[in-house]
C-alpha cells in the first residue's frame, strides 16, 4: 500500500462480541460472526467493497482468522495493524490465575513454550535483572512472532499498536522511556509503532513534551461526529488533530459503536485534517 | 460528615489555590494500578508512594517509577506524610490495613476498593475507626458513577416512574464459564457476591436506601469452598420487593454486567451499564446510551467511571470534607451479603 494511499480498516470488535453501544446488543447478535472462518469471508467481502486493511487485537480468534485469510490467498491483499496485548484476556486471565503475579507466571510459561529462543534469552535475561526493558522487548517479540506464525511471511504487517489500556496508562504514569523504547524497538524491527488511545490529545502533548516523533507513529483514537469517547472534548481532539505534522491518525469509533449511520459518519471524517485512515 | 480541621488534613498546599493531596495506593494489582496512573494523572493529587508485599512486583515498581516511593509493609507509610491512602488489595486485607492505617495515624481519608471488608463485623468497626479520624472515607462502587446508573438515580428521584413496587437486578460475568468443576483456574477465595453482586446490592441500596433480605439461595458451580451464583429475594418499605440473581458462570458475558428493571406505579426502568430505558404508563418512552448522557472525562482509563470515581475522592477531601458512598453506606452491602449468606443456609 501507498504512503498517500487512505486505509481502510476492518475492525474486529464484532469478531470477539464486542459492541461499545450496548453488550446486550453484541449477546442478541449471536455467535456468527465470533465463528473465525465467518469473519475471514465477512473480510474478503470488505475487501471487494474497497476496504485495505484489518485492525485487530491479537488473539487466538484473529490468529485463526489470519489462518483463514492466509489459505484463501486474501492475506496478500491486505495491511495488517495488530494491537497488543490483547488487555481484555490478560484482566481475565488475571482474575482466574491469582491476580498480576499469577498472570506474569502464565505469560512466562507462554513464552518460553513458545519455541522463540531469542525471546526467551531476552525474557530470561530481564527475569534475572528485573530489567522491564528486556522484557517488554521479550513480550514484543513473542506477539509478532506469533502474528507471523499465523499469517505467513508474505503478509504486510504495517503496524503493530499499543494496546488503548496499556498506552493510557503508561501515560497516566509518564512513563516517557516506556514509549521510546516502543518506539525505537518497533522502528528497529521495520514495523510503524502505533498507539491506540483514549486520550488522544494529551497523548500528542506528552510525546512533544518528550520529543518523540509523531512523524515517526501512527495513533488509533476515536473521532466521530458526536464526540463519543473523545477526551477530554471534541473540540480538544479536533484542535489536537490539526496541529499534526501528517497524516497519522487512524479513526476508530467513527459510528460511534453503531450510534450514528454510515453516512452521517463518513461526512464528519472527511471533514477532518490528518486522517490517515479509519476503521470500522 | 464535618468539615476537617486541621489535625485531619495535612493538604500540601504551596498557597490556598494549589492544594495538593499527596496520597499512597496500597496494593499493586489491576486495580492498584489502575487507580494509581489515574491519581497520576489528577492534577490536585501526588502519587507519593506504593505498597505491596511481593517483592518481584516491587522490584518491578522502583524500576518503572523513580520517583515514587516503594515500600513492603503498610506501617512504613508513615514516613510519607500522606493525606489519603487507596487500598486495593484482595478484600480479606482491607480490614488489617485500613485498621492499621488509622491506628498509627498513617492518613485520616481513605479509599477502599469494594468491598468495604469481609464481613460486616469488620465494616462496622471500620466505620468506628473512620468515624474517629474524622476524614473522608469511600468505597470504590465505580457503578455509581456511571452515567446511566446515574440517570438511573435522577429519574427515581423525581419519581418520573412514580412510586418503585418492585425490581429485578442482575449481575453476570462469563468469568468461570466453561470451567470444569474443580479446576484450579476456576477457583477463588472469594465468592461472586463480593466479587461482582456487591455492585447490584450497592445499587439497589442506593435507589432504595434499605433493603432486608427475605430468602437466598447460594451456591459454587466451579469453586469449592465459595459461591459462584445467587438468587435473592428482598423486600423493602412500602411493599416493595425485589430480586437479586448473581452469577460468573453465564456465557456471552465478555465483561461483567450489572442491569435493573424497576418497575414504578406509573411505568418502570430499564437499565444498565451501557443503555437505558423509560417506558411510561401513559405510552411514552425514553431511551439513553451513554453517547446521550455526556459521558467524557478528562482522562480515560478503563472506563470513565474510574476517573470520575477517583476525582470525587481527590475533591471531596480537598473541598467539600464527605464523599459518596462512604463506609457507612457500603458497611450496609457487607449487612446485607452476610444477611443472604445467612439465609440460604
Amino acid at each position: 500500500m501507498g504512503v498517500e494511499e487512505k486505509a481502510f480498516l476492518v475492525g474486529d470488535n464484532p469478531f470477539h462480541g464486542i459492541s461499545h453501544l450496548s453488550q446486550e446488543r453484541s449477546r442478541i447478535r449471536g455467535d456468527t460472526p465470533t465463528n473465525p472462518e465467518y469473519a475471514a469471508k465477512l473480510i474478503q467481502i470488505s475487501l471487494e467493497n474497497g476496504a485495505n486493511g484489518f485492525m485487530f487485537s491479537v488473539s487466538e480468534k484473529t490468529l485463526s482468522i489470519l489462518n483463514f485469510l492466509k489459505k484463501n490467498g486474501d492475506i496478500n491483499r491486505l495491511s495488517l495493524y495488530a494491537i497488543i496485548p490483547y488487555a481484555y484476556e490478560y484482566v481475565r486471565l488475571a482474575s482466574k490465575v491469582g491476580g498480576v503475579p499469577g498472570l506474569a507466571k502464565k505469560v512466562v510459561k507462554q513464552i518460553a513454550f513458545s519455541g522463540n529462543f531469542n525471546a526467551v534469552a531476552l525474557g530470561l535475561k530481564g527475569v534475572l535483572k528485573a530489567d522491564l526493558g528486556s522484557l517488554v522487548k521479550t513480550y514484543l517479540a513473542y506477539e509478532i512472532s506469533r502474528i507471523r506464525s499465523s499469517a505467513g511471511k508474505q503478509a504486510e504487517l504495517n503496524s503493530v499498536i499499543l494496546h488503548q489500556l496499556v498506552t493510557d496508562m503508561c501515560l497516566g504514569f509518564n512513563l516517557s522511556w516506556i514509549f521510546r523504547l516502543y518506539v525505537d524497538w518497533m522502528l528497529k524491527a521495520g514495523l510503524k509503532p502505533g498507539f491506540n488511545t483514549g486520550n488522544f490529545a494529551l497523548l500528542v502533548k506528552k510525546f512533544k513534551e518528550w520529543e518523540i516523533s509523531l512523524k515517526d507513529i501512527v495513533i488509533a483514537a476515536p473521532f466521530n461526529k458526536i464526540g463519543f469517547q473523545m477526551v477530554p472534548s471534541k473540540e480538544e481532539c479536533e484542535k489536537t488533530l490539526a496541529e499534526l505534522p501528517k497524516p497519522n491518525v487512524l479513526a476508530i469509533s467513527i459510528l460511534a459503536a453503531g450510534y450514528l449511520k454510515p453516512e452521517e459518519a463518513i461526512d464528519y471524517i472527511a471533514t477532518l485534517p490528518n486522517i490517515k485512515g479509519a476503521s470500522r | 460528615m464535618a468539615e476537617h480541621d486541621d489535625c485531619t488534613l495535612k493538604l500540601h498546599a504551596e498557597s490556598a489555590g494549589d492544594l495538593n493531596l499527596k496520597v499512597a495506593v496500597v496494593g499493586m494489582g489491576k486495580m492498584g494500578l489502575l487507580h494509581a496512573s489515574i491519581l497520576n494523572a489528577i492534577p490536585e493529587a501526588e502519587l507519593a508512594a506504593l505498597c505491596d508485599k511481593s517483592f518481584l512486583i516491587r522490584k518491578f515498581l522502583k524500576k518503572l517509577f523513580k520517583e515514587i516511593a516503594v515500600v513492603n509493609s503498610v506501617d512504613k507509610l508513615s514516613r510519607f506524610d500522606l493525606d489519603a491512602v487507596y487500598i486495593t488489595t484482595p478484600i480479606a486485607l482491607h480490614y488489617p490495613i485500613a485498621k492499621t492505617i488509622y491506628t498509627e495515624n498513617i492518613a485520616p481519608n481513605l479509599f477502599i476498593e469494594k468491598t468495604l471488608a469481609s464481613n460486616f463485623k469488620e465494616s462496622k468497626e471500620l466505620c468506628e475507626l473512620a468515624q474517629n479520624s474524622g476524614g473522608v472515607n469511600m468505597v470504590g462502587y465505580m457503578r455509581r458513577f456511571a452515567v446511566t446508573f446515574q440517570k438511573a438515580k435522577n429519574l427515581l428521584e423525581e419519581k418520573a416512574i412514580g412510586e418503585i413496587t418492585s425490581f429485578k437486578a442482575y449481575a453476570y460475568s462469563s468469568d468461570f464459564y466453561g470451567i470444569e468443576k474443580g479446576s484450579k483456574h476456576g477457583t477463588s477465595n472469594i465468592g461472586v457476591l463480593r466479587d461482582l453482586g456487591c455492585h447490584a446490592v450497592d445499587l439497589a441500596l442506593w435507589f432504595l436506601e434499605e433493603l432486608k433480605v427475605e430468602r437466598a439461595k447460594v451456591e459454587p458451580i466451579v469453586s469449592r469452598n465459595v459461591e459462584d451464583s445467587a438468587k435473592v429475594k428482598f423486600t423493602a418499605s412500602n411493599g416493595v420487593v425485589g430480586e437479586l440473581d448473581v452469577s460468573r458462570c453465564v456465557g456471552k458475558y465478555r465483561m461483567p454486567a450489572v442491569g435493573f428493571l424497576i418497575k414504578g406505579s406509573e411505568g418502570t426502568i430499564s437499565v444498565n451499564d451501557d443503555e437505558l430505558e423509560m417506558s411510561l404508563n401513559s405510552g411514552k418512552s425514553c431511551r439513553w446510551f451513554r453517547h446521550d448522557l455526556h459521558d467524557t472525562v478528562e482522562f480515560w482509563l478503563g472506563a470513565p467511571e474510574y476517573f470520575r470515581e477517583d476525582n470525587h475522592f481527590v475533591k471531596s477531601v480537598l473541598h467539600n470534607g464527605s464523599a459518596e458512598p462512604d463506609f457507612q453506606k457500603s458497611a450496609k452491602v457487607d449487612r446485607l451479603i452476610d444477611e443472604i449468606k445467612v439465609k440460604a443456609g
